[in-house]
């Protein structure tokens, strides 16, 4: 449905975004995973037409958008980064305005906006200024009017910015909902909602994609199970020097002491290896009950920050967590540093 | 076309634009009128109309500065910019509704006429060709002013923009004929009148309304609004 080859795009002499390429079948909903300025809105704006590519090709549903772009757009419902509105119109008059720019051909404009309304919770605002409503409702409205038309590519730019978590929840449900008959790509930092709404990931950094896959894949690749956090109640040192003899276990870290008489260790244990087991009945042996016992998975924030990492030359995987620190790094580390940066994403 | 003409032509009315485009013009013009032609006892809207154009320069910014402007601020744009339809048709639409507030504005003043034929006689040529050349020369402002306004995101530097445009051709054409008439070579008078707005202008209110000068000013007008399509194009590739 979605076909991007070798996109590339620069500004000055940073690279916005670098030969992406990816392919998108019908009826998927793709995450668009990365961090500020990474070029995830660029490429966003390059789909859609807003923006033209320095090189590669974009086809929407077998159609060139260089080409043919009325053609393209016919397919493309967008929502950008800020919503597109009209501060002074109220939505019904707003979304009317869409419709007829659209140059949508539907039987009956009022049902097929009335549709949209109900489906993006817009009801209750209808006849109301945008410029008035809340945050939430505006993005609701800006939801809205990418829908109009039936578009059957949907290109979402942080759909759940600025929502409350009712909200976030509401709006994830419309996008899975819609992303049954259409193809959707949204972009996001929030990672949650990748592994909540998405089949597919893209990660992208330095206005490269660094990973693309399944969201569980994402998360195996990484190999989280061979961590976990464990609460035991009993003395410190005792427990620490018990963790730290047991067969298999690589480390021990306390954590602290989250419950009172207890304490959190984080153990490692060697590649390939359930130790699970033999940790459960060897505290049981010792006395010290286990409270807890949780695999810490990587999450997708740490194989976000890994593979976003990886990707920055020069910085150093030990250093610091100071996003400080690490931009300095960059900075010194001349040209491909500063592109990294990826400036003109606004 | 259609849609963006008609949403940017209630815009007009939504907003205090239009109201204080019309209310400006109407104020400023009418004390003229009444200058003019009440207390001048004057059957002859010519004094009038020559000095619509002076104003027309200095209000005619407050028009055309949120055209394309303000959707690039509030971002519209990228609606109408990832919409199935053509950057000219979007351009065309944009610059009819100014044009059409400017319409409304010489509906306004048909009161002009119309007052004066209680109490002497309309010369129905000179009428006539005031209001059709106005109607060239504003088209030609008007699509200037959408012009300068797609160069920039901001209102006030839109504003200034176009009024530095109209001021600086206006002292093209006026300062070399007031000072440098004896000195300039005589083509490049020529030149200059050729191209002069004023100039044409003039013996369009003396009620002489010659097809060339119609050409020059809506030439003007194209020239403007096909720089704007261009532009527009050129910020996707930038």
């Amino acid at each position: 449905m979605i076909e991007v080859t070798g996109l590339t795009k620069s500004y000055g002499k940073s690279r916005g975004i670098d030969n992406i390429s990816f392919s998108i079948p019908e009826g998927q909903i793709v995450g668009f995973l990365g961090p500020n300025g990474a070029g995830k809105t660029t490429t966003m704006n390059i789909i859609t037409g807003y923006l033209s590519a320095g090189a590669g090709d974009v086809k929407i549903a077998g159609i060139d958008v260089l080409e043919n772009p009325l053609g393209a757009k016919r397919h493309i419902g967008y929502l950008p980064e800020q919503p597109p509105l009209y501060p002074g119109m109220t939505v019904e008059e707003y979304l009317d305005f869409a419709y007829e720019l659209k140059g949508v051909k539907s039987p009956d404009q009022q049902e097929h906006i009335g549709q949209i309304c109900d489906m993006t919770g817009l009801s209750d605002v209808y006849r109301r200024v945008i410029g008035h409503l809340s945050k939430g409702y505006k993005q609701r409205v800006g939801l809205a009017q990418a829908l109009i038309g039936d578009p059957d590519v949907l290109i979402l730019d942080e759909p759940t910015v600025g929502l409350d978590p009712r909200q976030i929840v509401e709006i994830r449900g419309v996008i899975k909902e819609m992303g049954k008959s259409r193809t959707i790509i949204l972009s996001t930092h929030i990672l949650p909602e990748v592994s909540a709404v998405c089949e597919r990931v893209l990660v992208i950094s330095a206005g490269v994609i660094v990973a693309d896959d399944k969201p569980e894949n994402l998360a195996g690749s990484v190999g989280g199970e061979r961590t976990l956090v464990v609460r035991v109640a009993g003395p410190k040192d005792g427990v620490q020097s018990l963790l730290r003899g047991q067969d298999g276990v690589q480390s021990a870290q306390p954590l602290g002491e989250m419950e009172s008489g207890s304490h959190d260790f984080l153990v490692e244990s060697k590649p390939n290896l359930d130790i699970r087991k033999p940790l459960f009945a060897a505290l049981a042996k010792a006395g010290y009950p286990i409270l807890m016992l949780r695999p810490q998975d990587a999450s997708l924030e740490d194989i976000f920050l890994k593979l976003t990492e990886e990707e920055l030359p020069g910085s150093k995987p030990s250093s610091p967590g100071s996003p400080k620190a690490k931009r300095g790094e960059k900075k010194e580390d001349g040209p491909d540093g500063i592109s990294g940066d990826g400036k003109g994403d606004d | 076309m259609l849609a963006v003409f008609k949403r940017d032509f209630k815009a007009y009315f939504t907003s205090a634009i239009g109201y204080i485009y019309l209310g400006a013009y109407i104020f400023v013009l009418n004390l003229i009128f009444y200058l003019n032609n009440a207390l001048g006892a004057s059957a002859s809207l010519a004094g009038v109309f020559s000095f619509m154009l002076l104003v027309m320069m200095f209000i005619t910014p407050i028009l055309t500065m949120r055209v394309f402007s303000e959707d690039f601020k509030q971002k519209t744009d990228q609606l109408l910019f990832t919409s199935p339809v053509k950057l000219s048709g979007i351009v065309v639409g944009k610059y009819l509704s100014s044009l059409a507030v400017f319409v409304c504005l010489l509906l306004l003043t048909l009161l002009w006429p119309f007052a004066i034929s209680f109490f002497g006689e309309n010369n129905i040529a000179e009428v006539v060709g005031n209001y059709a050349g106005i109607l060239c020369i504003g088209s030609a402002y008007i699509a200037m002013g959408v012009f300068i306004s797609s160069l920039t995101e901001n209102q006030v530097v839109a504003a200034v923009g176009s009024l530095g445009l109209f001021v600086a051709l206006y002292l093209l054409e006026v300062l070399p004929l007031v000072f440098f008439q004896s000195t300039l070579p005589a083509f490049v008078m020529r030149a200059l009148y050729f191209f002069s707005i004023f100039g044409r202008y003039s013996s369009i209110t003396r009620g002489v309304l010659a097809l060339d000068d119609i050409v020059y000013f809506l030439s003007i007008s194209a020239v403007f609004l096909f720089l704007t399509v261009r532009g527009l194009e050129k910020r996707r590739w930038a």
